[in-house]
Formats: C-alpha cells, sequence, structure tokens
C-alpha cells in the first residue's frame, strides 16, 4: 500500500500538516446531540474502550461492545469489564453490521488486522473512528468509499478520561476528519458529538488532519518522549556509577526524577520546571540545555525528515515484515543495562531533592522538548500540534519509567513508538559521549552544593527572558489555560 | 514506654502542636479524645511514623505497631492507585486481591487464619481491594493491623463504618490480645471509649493536652462527657438558588426501582431488589457491610454501570433510555466516602459547596453572586467563614465532611442520598449534621434516604426502612 501522505501534492501536505486549531466550546452547543439515538460499537475493551464508552453512556448515548468470539467464548478480562459494566457484549459478526459508528479502541499494534476484519460487516455510510492515524497515513491503508472516517484522540490516559468526565469536566482532545472519506460531509458533526460525549469539549477541543497527527506524534514519541528519557536514563546512571554514587541512589533518582521533574513541566510548563531549581542551578542547567541542543540538533532534524519522507515507517514495516527481529534485538539489549537491572535503594528521596541532585536530567528535558518542538514546527506543524507532541506529552511517559523503568516502558508503548525510541538512542548514546565525560556529580547525582547562592543578576534575567520567552511556553501557557486546570475555578 | 517530651508535631498543612509531653506505660489502654480530628489523627499517626516529631524527644519501644487509621486507609488505596497500570497495559486492575494484603503483613499462619475467620472474611480472600466496601476494607485493615502481632496497637475510631456484628467481631478480637499489647484509641465519640481505659489525653481548643487518669470506662465517658459540652442548636438553612418543580415519575415516585440485581462475575451483590420513594417520605437503609448499601444509592444516583440493566425510574426518565447522567444529577445531592476521596483537588472551601448547584466535583461553570452569597451563609452555619478561601484539602477531615454535606444541601434536591454522612465527625459536629437534616427534612423541599450503622445517628423523620441482608 501506498504512502498516502507521499501521494499528496506539495501543497496539499503542507496545507495537511498545518492544520491544527482551537474550537470554541461554542461549536459544541448541540453536545453529543448528533448521536444520540445511534448506535455506537466500541471495539477494543482496554483501557480507553473501556473508559470513553462509560462516559459516552453516561452522555445518553447507546454504546455496545464487539469483542472477538474467543473472548467471548473464554470469558476473558475484557468480556468481564464490558459485561459487569452492563455493556451489551457480542462478536464482530453480531454488533459491527448494525452499528452507525465504530469505534476502533484497540493497541495500535492491532489496528489494520481490526479494520481489515470489521471493515466488510460494516453497513452502508457508518463511520469509523481511529484514535491514531498511523494506519491511513503510513501504512496507506484506504477505506471503503461510502464509509465516514474520523479520528478522535482524548490527549490523556482512559483512566484520566473516566476521572475527569465524573467531575463534570474533561480532557483536552484532538479530532480529525479523512477527507478521502467523507461522503456524507457529516465527519465533522460525528468527531464533535463524539468528544463532546467523552466530557472533551469542556476542556478544550483541537482540530486537526490525521497528517499532522500521524507526524507529530511520531517525531514527539521518537524524541523528546521515548528516545530522550532513554538515552538520559541511561548516560545520568552510568554517569553517577561510575564517579561514585551509590547504584541503588542512582537507579531511584534516574526511575523517579523523571516523572517528579516533568510533573513540574506538566503544570507550568519548561518555566516552572527550571523555577524548581535553585537560581545557580537554574543557570547552569540552562547552559548545559543549550548546549545539547547544538549538540542533537541535527540528530533531531533527522528524525524529522526521516518521518516526512516516509523513511522512517517503511524501515519500520520492513522488520515487522522479518518478525521485529531488529526491534526484539534492541528490546532484549535494554533488559540488559545496568541502570534496568540495578534494584532502587529503599533510602527516601525527597520531591525537591529530585531537583537539586537531577540538574542534568532537567536540562536534558529542556533540551529535548524545545529541539522536538522547534524542529517540528520548523517542519510546517502547527504550534499547538507540536506543543501537544512535545511537552504534554513527556510526564505520561516520565510516569510510565516510573512505574516501569525501561524495558517494560518500551514494551507497553506502540510499535512505532519502540522501534523509533531504540533508532534514537543508537544515534544519541554515542552522540554524547563526548559531552558527558565533561559532566561531574555537581549536574547529576549530588547537587552543586554551594555555599553561596548568589548569582549575577543581569545573567538570570537574561536567562529568565529566554526561557519563558520560547514559543513553545507562550503557546503552552495559552493550551494550558484553555483546556487544563487553569480553566478550572480554584 | 512511650515518651514524648516538649515534641513538636507536623501535620497535613502545618504543626499540630507546638510541644507537648505524653507518656504511654507499657500495657496501656489510653484515649485520645477531643480537639481536631486533624490534631488527633496526627497524634496517633507519630508513633507509627516518628518522622512527624519534629522536635524535642521522643522514645517509643514499640517493635511492632499496628495502625488503624483513616490514612492507614488512605495509604493503601494510594498505594492501590500506583499499582494500577491499567492505561499502559490495557488490561483493567481489579485491585490486590484481600489474600495478598493480609499475607503481606502476616507474621504467623495460624493467626491468620484465626483473623480470617473471627472477622468472616473467608468470602472476601479473592475479591480486589477496590471492590470492597467501606466497612469491609475497615475489617482488612484492622486484620492486617493485629496480623502483625503488634505490641503497639494504634486505634483510630476502630468501630466506625462496621455493622454490628462486625463491631462484636472487632471488639472481641481486640479484647482478646494479651494484657501486655499497649493501645492508643483516638475516638470522636464517647460511646466508643472502651472499658479498660487507664487513661484519656483530652485536646482542649488550642491543642494543650490534659491527662486523667481512670479506672473504668464508665469514669472515663463521664468525665470526659462533662468537659465536652454539647449545646443542641436550632439551625435555619439558606434557601435554595432557584425553585424547581418536584421530577416525578409518572406514577408521582421520585425513584421506583423494579426487581434490580446487581451481580459480578464472582458474586451477587442483591437479588430482586424493590424500591419505591415517594417524594416526603424518607428512607433510611440498612444492612450488614458489604449488603450493597453503597451499590443501592450509586445504581439510584447513576454511578453503578449495572443502573443501565435493571428496571430503574428515576426523576421521570427510564435510566438507559438516552438520558445523560447530568439531568439525573441535577435532582439530587449525594455524600458519600467515595465523593470525599474523588475531592482530593485544588479547589478553595468555598468552591465546594458552590459546586453543589453544578453537581461537579470542582468548579467548571459560570457561578453567580446568588451562588456565593448562599454558600457563605451555609459557611456561617458551619462557623468556618473564615475557611472560605483555603483549600479544601487542607482542612480537617471532619471538617472537609462537613463542607461535603453542605454542598449537596445547597440546591435543597428534591433527593439527597447520605452514605454514612457522619463519619469521621465528632460528637458536637455529628449533632450539627444531624441538626441540618431533620431541618431539611422538616421544611419539605427534600426527600432523604440515609445509610448509617449507628442507632444515635438516627433522623426522627425517617420512617421507612429497607434491609439488605
Amino acid at each position: 500500500m501506498p504512502n498516502y501522505f507521499n501521494s499528496l501534492s506539495l501543497r496539499d501536505q503542507l496545507a495537511q500538516l498545518g492544520k491544527c486549531e482551537f474550537m470554541d466550546l461554542s461549536e459544541f452547543a448541540d453536545e453529543a446531540n448528533y448521536l444520540r439515538g445511534k448506535k455506537l460499537v466500541v471495539v477494543g475493551c482496554g483501557s480507553q474502550g473501556l473508559n470513553q464508552g462509560l462516559n459516552l453512556r453516561d452522555s445518553g448515548l447507546s454504546v455496545a461492545f464487539a469483542l472477538r468470539d474467543s473472548a467471548i467464548r473464554e470469558k476473558r478480562a475484557s468480556w468481564q469489564n464490558a459485561t459487569e459494566n452492563g455493556f451489551e457484549v457480542g462478536t464482530y459478526e453480531e454488533l459491527i453490521p448494525s452499528a452507525d459508528l465504530v469505534l476502533n479502541l484497540t493497541p495500535d499494534k492491532q489496528h489494520s488486522s481490526v479494520v481489515k476484519e470489521i471493515m466488510p460487516l460494516m453497513k452502508k455510510n457508518a463511520c469509523l473512528s481511529y484514535s491514531h492515524g498511523f494506519n491511513i497515513v503510513e501504512e496507506g491503508v484506504t477505506v471503503r468509499e461510502d464509509i465516514t472516517v474520523i479520528m478522535v484522540a482524548p490527549k490523556c490516559p482512559g483512566t484520566e478520561v473516566r476521572e475527569e468526565f465524573k467531575r463534570g469536566f474533561g480532557v483536552p482532545t484532538l479530532i480529525a476528519v479523512h477527507e478521502e472519506n467523507d461522503p456524507l460531509n457529516e465527519g465533522l458533526s460525528i468527531a464533535k458529538a463524539y468528544a463532546a460525549g467523552t466530557g472533551g469539549h469542556k476542556a478544550g477541543v483541537l482540530m486537526s488532519s490525521f497528517i499532522a497527527e500521524v507526524k507529530s506524534d511520531l517525531m514527539g514519541e521518537q524524541t523528546i518522549l521515548c528516545g530522550m528519557l532513554q538515552t538520559g536514563s541511561l548516560l545520568c546512571f552510568n554517569k553517577m556509577v561510575e564517579k561514585g554514587i551509590e547504584p541503588g541512589y542512582a537507579s531511584k533518582l534516574v526511575q523517579f526524577g523523571w516523572e517528579t521533574i516533568t510533573e513540574a513541566l506538566k503544570h507550568g510548563g519548561v518555566t516552572n520546571m527550571m523555577d524548581r531549581l535553585s537560581n545557580p542551578a537554574k543557570i547552569k542547567a540552562f547552559e548545559l540545555s543549550e548546549e545539547l541542543k547544538n549538540i542533537m540538533r541535527p540528530l533531531y532534524e533527522k528524525h524529522m525528515d526521516d518521518i516526512m519522507t516516509g523513511k522512517f515507517s517503511a524501515g519500520m514495516m520492513d522488520d515487522w515484515n522479518q518478525d521485529d527481529k531488529q526491534l526484539l534485538s534492541w528490546r532484549d539489549e535494554t533488559s540488559r543495562t545496568d541502570f534496568e537491572t540495578t534494584g532502587i535503594t529503599a533510602q527516601d528521596i525527597k520531591e525537591q531533592e529530585y531537583f537539586d541532585n537531577g540538574i542534568l536530567m532537567v536540562a536534558m528535558v529542556k533540551s529535548g522538548v524545545e529541539l522536538a518542538y522547534e524542529v517540528m514546527t520548523a517542519s510546517g506543524i502547527k504550534e499547538e500540534s507540536a506543543y501537544y507532541e512535545s511537552l504534554h506529552e513527556t510526564p505520561l511517559i516520565a510516569n510510565t519509567i516510573a512505574r516501569k523503568k525501561l524495558f517494560e516502558m518500551n514494551r507497553t508503548i506502540s510499535d512505532t513508538a519502540e522501534y523509533g525510541c531504540y533508532l534514537f538512542n543508537h544515534a544519541c548514546f554515542p552522540l554524547l559521549q563526548e559531552f558527558m565525560e565533561r559532566q561531574d556529580v555537581d549536574v547529576i547525582g549530588r547537587g552543586l552544593g554551594l555555599n553561596d547562592a548568589g548569582v549575577d543578576n543581569q545573567r538570570l534575567i537574561s536567562i529568565n527572558a529566554s526561557i519563558r520567552q520560547h514559543s513553545v511556553e507562550v503557546v503552552g501557557k495559552k493550551l494550558r489555560g484553555y483546556m487544563g486546570a487553569m480553566k478550572r475555578i480554584l | 514506654m512511650i515518651n514524648l517530651q516538649n515534641a513538636a508535631i507536623f501535620m497535613n498543612g502545618g504543626q499540630a502542636f507546638k510541644s507537648i509531653d505524653i507518656k504511654v506505660a507499657a500495657g496501656e489502654c489510653s484515649v485520645i479524645f477531643g480537639g481536631r480530628g486533624a490534631e488527633r489523627s496526627a497524634l496517633l499517626e507519630c508513633f507509627y511514623n516518628p518522622d512527624l516529631v519534629t522536635d524535642g524527644t521522643y522514645s517509643n519501644f514499640a517493635r511492632r505497631v499496628g495502625i488503624v487509621s483513616l490514612r492507614e486507609q488512605e495509604r493503601l488505596i494510594l498505594r492501590e492507585e500506583t499499582r494500577d497500570d491499567s492505561d499502559l497495559t490495557d488490561q483493567i486492575f481489579p485491585g490486590t486481591p484481600v489474600f495478598d494484603l493480609l499475607e503481606e503483613t502476616s507474621l504467623d499462619k495460624d493467626l491468620l487464619a484465626h483473623l480470617i475467620d473471627s472477622l468472616d472474611l473467608n468470602s472476601l480472600l479473592g475479591k480486589g481491594f477496590r471492590k470492597l466496601s467501606s466497612g469491609e476494607s475497615k475489617k482488612i485493615i484492622l486484620a492486617r493491623a493485629l496480623s502483625i502481632k503488634p505490641d503497639l496497637l494504634l486505634l483510630e475510631d476502630p468501630l466506625e463504618g462496621l455493622d454490628s456484628l462486625g463491631r462484636t467481631q472487632a471488639l472481641g478480637l481486640i479484647g482478646d490480645l494479651s494484657k501486655s499489647v499497649t493501645k492508643i484509641y483516638s475516638l470522636s465519640r464517647v460511646t466508643d471509649i472502651p472499658e479498660n481505659t487507664n487513661k484519656i489525653f483530652f485536646l482542649d481548643s488550642n491543642s494543650v493536652v490534659r491527662e486523667f487518669v481512670c479506672q473504668s470506662g464508665v469514669q472515663a465517658r463521664y468525665m470526659v462527657s462533662s468537659i465536652t459540652k454539647i449545646e443542641s442548636r436550632e439551625v435555619v438553612l439558606p434557601p435554595p438558588a432557584e425553585k424547581r418543580s418536584l421530577p416525578t415519575n409518572p406514577d408521582g415516585s421520585l425513584v421506583n426501582i423494579r426487581n434490580a440485581t446487581v451481580k459480578y462475575t464472582e458474586n451477587t451483590v442483591f437479588e430482586n431488589l424493590d424500591l419505591r420513594i415517594n417524594p416526603g417520605s424518607h428512607w433510611q437503609i440498612k444492612g450488614p457491610n458489604g449488603s450493597g448499601k453503597t451499590t443501592l444509592l450509586n445504581l439510584i444516583n447513576g454511578d453503578h454501570p449495572q443502573s443501565y440493566v435493571n428496571n430503574i425510574c428515576v426523576f421521570g426518565f427510564r435510566k438507559g433510555e438516552g438520558e445523560s447522567i447530568w439531568e439525573i444529577k441535577r435532582n439530587l445531592g449525594f455524600v458519600s466516602n467515595a465523593l470525599h476521596w474523588d475531592h482530593r483537588i485544588s479547589v478553595s472551601v468555598i468552591n465546594v459547596i458552590v459546586s453543589g448547584f453544578f453537581d461537579t466535583i470542582g468548579l467548571y461553570s459560570n457561578t453567580s453572586d446568588l451562588h456565593y452569597k448562599l454558600a457563605y451563609k451555609w459557611l456561617e452555619l458551619l462557623g468556618l467563614e473564615n475557611e472560605r478561601d483555603q483549600r479544601f484539602t487542607e482542612l480537617s477531615f471532619g471538617q472537609q465532611r462537613l463542607i461535603l454535606i453542605c454542598r449537596a444541601m445547597v440546591k435543597h434536591p428534591p433527593l439527597l442520598l447520605l452514605d454514612e454522612p457522619c463519619r469521621g465527625l465528632d460528637d458536637a459536629d455529628r449533632q450539627l449534621v444531624i441538626a441540618l437534616i431533620n431541618r431539611l427534612c422538616a421544611d419539605g423541599d427534600s426527600t432523604i434516604v440515609y445509610v448509617t450503622h449507628d442507632l444515635e445517628d438516627e433522623i426522627s423523620f425517617i420512617s421507612n426502612s429497607l434491609e439488605l441482608v
């Protein structure tokens, strides 16, 4: 199947890449009504499937779950989840033919096979919804002409989608309509109603395109999100151990450090993350991050280029055809790294200590977020998309590392993210060798340990201005204001 | 022996005590009473977690400390949240099975078997912690505390939330403990002061501890009652923001549930349940722990997913026929332990009350001056008007509970569902809440469905009761 993006003219490519606009709440006055009385069938009863299904039903919509024969026959967990939650459950054959809207919420890895299976069963003019566009854009799957194809992607994990809905709010949501498949010109109405049914309209909806979603998603996940955190984990851990820091402490500082640091990022962007450091540490982190950006910029650009040309996905799909040979060997390599195999200390590390002793980690997050964002926007992706696929998602992966370290993190993220993560790591790890040789425990492991925290005013002012005036901060502040906790009345 | 001297004790949001002295001899049974709930909790907790003592000297003989407290329950719930990897693995997490939780702390297989038997936990062993009712999880926490063979046992309102059989079982187990086990209680109800109390640490309003030695429970209860004055008071409720017509079903009822069944793969909560609630006829739901009281209330308010597969008519809607959950919630007020737990968010005290007009947890809507004016009147009623702009989570558990009760009442909802509303409240606050509920009944706007295990918390207006088994 041809790569869909590459089949478009440059003009269309640019138009699609640059699509991402914030929709006003007034555009959702009709809430979920467009779908009232229609039949929604969810495929996949994992975290996103179940929690979105619960929200949609609580919004007055009719929701059923289609599972594989075997899952029903063997009463697997997915069957049990759907049944105990009072949903109608049936096989694809039983439910898909009567569905007006099919929500494909299976893991990314299963998209192709699931779509292949359900497409022939769908009734004329029904609608198929995706949560991620790889299947359409990169694999080039063509969907039957009469079927409407949309994307609705809440930008948070399934449990959060549910919790926010129960509070009376929602999570920021991205929607898109596949222009090749909108025969009745109703894709947008369906996508809006679906987003409203999950509560997303209250937290803000971004209207994007399949292409913008896929290209920015791939870029974010393989560079700052998974790749940078993987390379950073290995480098920081090795450095600390080399310099005599107790390995259990080093392991813990890295494993939980990303999560703690990026929690500050989530609430107040790079600005707040940097503000958590003392003034001398902030200046140090700033300098390190500037240097890191210089070293890594060509690598980030290469990743973006390979994603745009389709070289990345072609390489990965080749590996799929060889039974994931490369992916599995890289995964195995990850499992044997010292960071992965070293247990963590029982010693308590206080929240602030993660910042004070993890200056280099802060610098890595800052440089990675800014680089991914800068390279994406320089390639025609809108600022809002670039923000979501870089800064916004970083805490989610950091949380995964806190729970699972690297090996399991890689196993649980999508194939595309994992493959891209390893590619990045293999290039970035050697690239930063020389830089790392010059670092010591003052920036990773032990803190600056200064008696005098004095700094030069002019220097601090110019650094603060530089942090705050970065475009990712300007856009981030606006989006968090529209969508996140700040919109709430505290 | 345990010795605190000139000790400063830290609690969530600040200092609980600047300088206190407390001595407890090994084998003693002492009771912490009075003061604010948060201070009692902090004092009890510091015997378990010495990090809370920030100044002064502290020594504790105990090698194994068992604890039953809200804080301990919170720790377990939070740990369950970190164990929930459903967003990563795409597999729904039912919670750690009860048996694993018990085995984790147990030092002795025979003792564990005895505890499981005595507290009647056999049917719960396979259940995930998240699926337990509040009373059931209380029993698990007690069993864990006893399973470590404690030499010091810390008990914060250990009977609260337990049904009468559960209370007997719990009292029996605690009573059977060897005399050498030191026990420190933190209690909010005079009636819970145990028979063999040796010592009362009474906290007065300035966080000063007064110590009383006593010979018996009767004497202890008498002493405590004589220094805690509870004035019964008449309350006048602020009016609702708007008057709405009563949202009844075609048959005139507010709620009509017919032949309801709630079941899971491994167990059935109840079957063939009928309940018809008419306007003005108030109900008490009774029944042992785990009999489905909370489940029933959640069928009514729509929070229970199986409400969609039962025959339920509520406020003129036939459940599952296209109504949204907000159309139901706008007609009711609700207080429960789960709702309280869900309020761990950054929001001010007055906004929690205002959110009651919108049925949201947190505030996301356009408000009016009238909402704030009314909410302020509710705060005055509670005597919490100075806390209006404080973070809700910085209040003590009991104060939070009072705020949530007002949140549920602000709109004088046609139906008010109160699931163990008095949990964590001391005697004076409980009297206030009961006065509020009685007033609301007398005013005639709201119909009440009420769950409690405490006979002394009964509401005089309630004439109907449903007993679950």
